[in-house]
């Protein structure tokens, strides 16, 4: 894997986005791609991000606690 | 005033009020999971735990501490994550976290959880001055609420996924320069 192709999965496993499941959790994709350092990376970024979004947005929601939010509405 | 007092709301099923809590709660319970980050995927395990606080909140009792509901939030996100390793078969992690994402959970104020007002208006500058396209892709994943995927979402604004990501992280990294250059101490994740 090239470097580039790295930074994607990490910036892709940083976001919010969680494939839906009814039993088990579902792990982003690209997760078991990265190894251990860069599994920590996507961490650091995810929790930087979620700060960031929280600021920009209206309620202070972050993207995760507007899945969250969505899980529950059923949305 | 701590987080449990969204609580006489939650408790009617007010789903705005338990995210309102959720606003207080995340960054605490997310740190609460640091030490699995290299062998779980926390995003993952912490939605799933916040989704089983609001499951559980109707029969939490408090203890007269603040934060109860916090404090039980770690404890599930915890035993979410110990048992995703058994099951998953990976390897154990230091436990060093609890503690101190307890302690830590007794000392936050629902007044002050918010995001900070001077860290709001600053990165709205910073927002509104970024360049078109990497706006374009902050603006998009922020109003998908973590429910389309980086493919869909790419798609959806004429970018290959790759270029979507690539923007992402310019973004990213423009947003922590402009924050720096305000005088706002930025943390390593933003601008890595």
């Amino acid at each position: 894997m090239t470097p580039e192709e790295e930074e994607i999965l990490i910036e892709q496993v940083a976001g919010a986005y969680r494939p839906r499941a009814r039993e088990e959790l579902r792990y982003h994709p690209a997760w078991h791609d990265l190894g251990e350092a860069e599994r920590v990376r996507a961490y650091e970024i995810a929790r930087s991000m979620r700060k960031v979004e929280a600021a920009l947005d209206a309620d202070g929601m972050s993207t995760t606690a507007r899945a969250v939010l969505a899980r529950i509405e059923g949305r | 005033m701590d987080l449990d007092a969204h609580l006489p709301a939650i408790l009617t099923g007010d789903t705005r009020a338990f995210g309102r809590w959720m606003a207080g709660a995340e960054g605490t319970m997310r740190d609460s999971l640091r030490s699995f980050a290299s062998v779980l995927d926390v995003e993952s395990v912490l939605q799933e735990a916040l989704l089983r606080v609001w499951q559980v909140a109707p029969r939490f009792v408090a203890d007269g501490r603040p934060n109860g509901l916090l404090r039980l939030g770690i404890r599930i996100a915890r035993n979410l994550a110990v048992s995703e390793l058994r099951r998953t078969k990976s390897r154990p992690v230091p436990e060093e976290d609890l503690e101190r994402a307890l302690a830590q959970a007794e000392a936050v104020d629902a007044g002050e959880s918010g995001p900070d007002p001077l860290l709001r208006e600053v990165l709205a500058k910073c927002h509104d001055r970024l360049p078109e396209k990497p706006r374009q892709v902050i603006g998009i994943r922020l109003s998908s609420e973590g429910g389309r995927s980086d493919d869909e979402l790419a798609s959806l604004v004429g970018m290959r996924v790759n270029t979507f990501l690539q923007n992402f992280t310019r973004a990213r990294r423009m947003l922590a320069d402009c924050l720096k250059k305000h005088g706002i101490l930025v943390e390593e994740g933003l601008e890595s």
